[in-house]
C-alpha cells in the first residue's frame, strides 16, 4: 500500500473540514489513509471533526518553535514527519505562512510544488492532476504531477465544499516530536506585527471601496456606512497604492481574504485579482456606474449608479432602521 | 555586494484580465497556451519593483553591483528595461519552452548564482502575475541554502552584511533580519519603481547580455515536477438582481429592506 495523504493545518487557523474534505476524496480515490497533522494544541473538538470527515489518524506537532516565528524550524520538523509517514502527497490550506512554507519544503524534499489549487483529480494508475487559479484567476490551470517525489499543494481558501464522511472513522491522536536540536533559525525577529484591531480576515460585514470613489477624500464615504454597520471598511489595490487608506485594508489576491456574510463594493470593478480576496463573501452587494462591470457578475444585488450619492443614502437607511 | 534580481516576461496581466472579461482570452489548440496576440509581454511588475528595491539598496552606499537575470524564451526585451532602470549586468539563460515548468526555472537560476560569482543576497519578485505560484524564490532559497524572507516591502543592508526586512503580514508590520547570502521577495507595498530616463534607454541598447548556456551551468536538474496541461477561462455564474428606483434615497432603503429580509441584516 502506498503511503497515506496527509493534510496539515494549524491549530485554530486554516479550513480543516475543506482540507480534510479534499484530502479524503484523493486518499480515497487511491486507496489509501489519510491522516491530519495539526501544528500547535489540537481543539477537543479536533478527533470529533477528524472522525465525521474520515481521518484515519491525527498526528500532532506540539512544539514552540514551530511557528511562524521559526520557518527553518517549521520545514525541518515538517521535514521529518514526512520521512516518517513517506505521505503520497501532502495538502495544505493556503495561508500567509503556508505561502513560504509550502514552497520551501517542497524545494527541501525534491517535490512538485502547486500553490493556489482549486482541485484535485486522483486516480489509481494515473497521474496527479492539480487544478489552480492563476492570472488572479482570470485563468484556471490544470498541471500534471510528474516524477515520484511526493507532491505538496496548496488549497484556495472556499474552493472546496466541506463535505462529512459517510464512513466513520475512529482516530487515534499521535503526538510527533521532532529533533529541532540541530536547527540554528537564520531570521531573527526584530519587531513583531502586532494586529491593530479586528482583522479582515474575521469581518462578519465589509464596505470595500474602490477608484471609482473618485478622491482620497471620499472614503471616508466607505468608512462611514461601514461604521453605520458595524462592519470594516476596505479598499482595493490602486487606492492602497495611492495612499488612500492603509495597506492593511486591501483585499484580493496580494491583499486579505475575507469572506463576510456582507460585502458591500462601491466603485470596483470587480478584477479578479480583487475578487480573489472577496469572492467567497456570502452576499455581495456591488454599486458602480457602469452596467458592465464584472463586479456584477460575483453580486447577489447591484446598484448601477453613482456611489458617492448611494454611500451616504445607504449610511442614512441603516441608521433609520 | 553583489546583488541578483530574478526577473520573468509575463503577459499584461490587465491586458488578460480585459479579455477575459470580455469573453475574448484565446487559448490555442494546445488547450493551455494563451494566444491573443494583441496582449503586450512585459517584465512582472513585481520584479520590477525588486530590481527598484536592489537599486536603492545601491544608492544607500557601500559597493553594490546589481545583476539582473531571466531564464525564457526571449528574454531581451525585459533585460534591457532592466539596464534602463540601471541594473550593471543583465543576464539571459534562453529556454525555448514557454509553458517550461517554475521548478526548473528555479534550478537553472539557483545554477547560475552557483556558476557565476555568487550573490550576497537574491532579490525576486513575490510572485509571478501570470501563474501566480510564487514558489521560485524558496526553491532558490532552498538550492543556495539561503534563508528567505517574504512579502518585503522595505529591505536594507547593514555594514556587517545582514539584511533588515520590513514584512507585510495580515497582522501588520513585521521586522526581520538574517545573514547574508539570504533570498527577499517583494511585495507591491514597495511602492512604484522608477521610470528610465532617456539616456539610461540609449545606454540600454548599447548593453549586451551574458547569454547563458547549459554548458555553463554544470550539473542542473531539468526533469519535470509538474506539466501544464490545461488552461482555460472559468465562467462565472452571475445571478444578480438589479435593484432601480426613483433617487438614491428610495434604491438605499429598498437595498436595506432586502437585506434585513435574507436575514443578513438585524
Ligand atoms: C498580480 C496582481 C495582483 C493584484 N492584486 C490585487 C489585490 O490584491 N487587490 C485588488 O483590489 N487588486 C489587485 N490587483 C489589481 C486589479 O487587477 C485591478 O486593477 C484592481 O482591483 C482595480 O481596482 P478598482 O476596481 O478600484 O479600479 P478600476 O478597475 O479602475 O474600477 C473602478 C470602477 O469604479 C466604477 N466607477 C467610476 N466612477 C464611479 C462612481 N462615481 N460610482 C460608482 N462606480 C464608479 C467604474 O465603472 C469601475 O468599474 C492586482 C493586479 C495584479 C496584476
Amino acid at each position: 500500500m502506498t503511503g497515506p495523504v496527509v493534510v496539515c493545518t494549524w491549530a485554530g487557523e486554516g479550513e480543516a473540514a475543506e482540507l480534510l474534505t479534499l484530502g479524503r476524496t484523493v486518499s480515497e480515490a487511491l486507496g489509501t489513509d489519510l491522516v491530519w497533522l495539526v501544528i500547535g494544541v489540537t481543539a477537543d473538538d479536533a478527533a470529533e471533526t477528524a472522525k465525521r470527515y474520515g481521518a484515519t489518524s491525527i498526528d500532532q506537532i506540539d512544539n514552540n518553535r514551530v511557528a511562524a516565528s521559526e520557518p527553518d524550524a517549521t520545514v525541518e520538523a515538517l521535514s521529518q514527519n514526512c520521512s516518517k509517514r513517506s505521505p503520497r502527497m501532502l495538502l495544505f490550506s493556503q495561508t500567509f505562512n503556508v505561502r513560504l512554507i509550502a514552497p520551501r519544503l517542497g524545494g527541501r524534499l525534491g517535490s512538485p510544488v502547486v500553490m493556489n489549487a482549486t482541485g484535485i483529480d486522483a486516480e489509481s494508475g494515473k497521474l496527479l492532476r492539480v487544478t489552480a487559479s492563476a492570472y488572479g484567476g482570470d485563468t484556471q490551470v490544470v498541471y500534471e504531477i510528474q516524477g515520484d517525489a511526493m507532491p505538496i499543494a496548496a488549497l484556495m481558501p472556499s474552493a472546496v465544499e466541506p463535505q462529512k464522511s459517510t464512513a466513520q472513522t475512529s482516530p487515534a491522536v499521535d503526538v510527533f516530536e521532532p529533533d529541532l536540536s540541530g536547527v540554528e533559525e537564520r531570521i531573527r525577529v526584530l519587531e513583531p506585527a502586532h494586529a491593530e484591531g479586528p482583522r479582515l480576515e474575521d469581518a462578519q460585514t465589509i464596505v470595500a471601496g474602490g477608484r471609482g470613489l473618485g478622491s482620497p477624500e471620499n472614503f471616508r464615504l466607505v468608512e462611514e456606512l461601514a461604521e453605520a454597520l458595524g462592519g470594516m471598511p476596505a479598499a482595493s489595490r490602486p487606492i492602497v497604492d495611492d495612499g488612500w487608506t492603509d495597506p492593511s485594508r486591501q483585499v484580493g489576491l496580494t491583499g486579505k481574504i475575507a469572506r463576510p456574510a456582507l460585502y458591500i463594493a462601491a466603485g470596483i470593478s470587480g478584477a479578479s485579482q480583487h475578487m480573489a480576496g472577496c469572492a467567497a463573501s456570502k452576499t455581495i452587494v456591488a454599486i458602480n456606474s457602469d452596467p458592465d462591470a464584472a463586479i456584477f457578475r460575483y453580486a447577489r444585488y447591484g446598484i448601477v449608479g453613482d456611489c458617492l450619492e448611494l454611500l451616504p443614502e445607504l449610511t442614512r437607511a441603516v441608521q433609520e432602521r | 555586494m553583489r546583488i541578483v534580481v530574478c526577473a520573468k516576461e509575463v503577459l499584461d496581466p490587465d491586458a488578460v484580465n480585459n479579455y477575459a472579461l470580455s469573453g475574448g482570452l484565446a487559448i490555442g489548440d494546445d488547450g493551455r497556451t494563451i494566444t491573443s496576440s494583441a496582449i503586450p509581454r512585459l517584465m512582472n511588475a513585481y520584479d520590477e519593483q525588486a530590481i527598484e528595491a536592489a537599486l536603492r539598496i545601491k544608492e544607500a552606499g557601500a559597493d553594490h553591483t546589481v545583476t539582473v537575470v531571466s531564464a525564457g524564451p526571449d528574454p531581451a526585451a525585459i533585460l534591457k528595461h532592466a539596464v534602463a532602470l540601471g541594473a550593471d549586468e543583465i543576464v539571459s539563460i534562453p529556454i525555448e519552452d514557454a509553458g517550461i515548468d517554475y521548478h526548473v526555472v528555479a534550478n537553472l537560476l539557483a545554477a547560475y548564482v552557483r556558476s557565476s560569482e555568487g550573490a550576497g543576497l537574491i532579490l525576486c519578485g513575490r510572485q509571478a502575475s501570470d501563474d501566480d505560484q510564487g514558489v521560485v524564490p524558496a526553491l532558490i532559497a532552498e538550492s543556495l541554502d539561503m534563508p528567505l524572507i517574504s512579502i518585503a516591502r522595505a529591505v536594507a543592508l547593514s555594514a556587517g552584511g545582514t539584511v533588515r526586512v520590513t514584512r507585510v503580514t495580515p497582522d501588520g508590520n513585521e521586522i526581520v533580519e538574517a545573514d547574508c547570502p539570504a533570498v527577499v521577495t517583494i511585495s507591491n507595498e514597495f511602492g512604484e519603481p522608477r521610470y528610465p530616463t532617456a539616456s539610461m534607454t540609449i545606454r540600454a541598447r548599447r548593453t549586451p547580455a551574458t547569454v547563458v548556456t547549459m554548458s555553463d551551468l554544470g550539473d542542473v536538474d531539468l526533469a519535470a515536477r509538474v506539466t501544464l496541461v490545461e488552461q482555460s477561462v472559468p465562467i462565472v455564474q452571475g445571478n444578480c438582481e438589479v435593484i432601480d428606483g426613483e433617487s438614491p434615497s428610495v434604491i438605499a432603503r429598498d437595498l436595506v429592506r432586502r437585506l434585513h429580509e435574507d436575514g443578513i441584516l438585524s
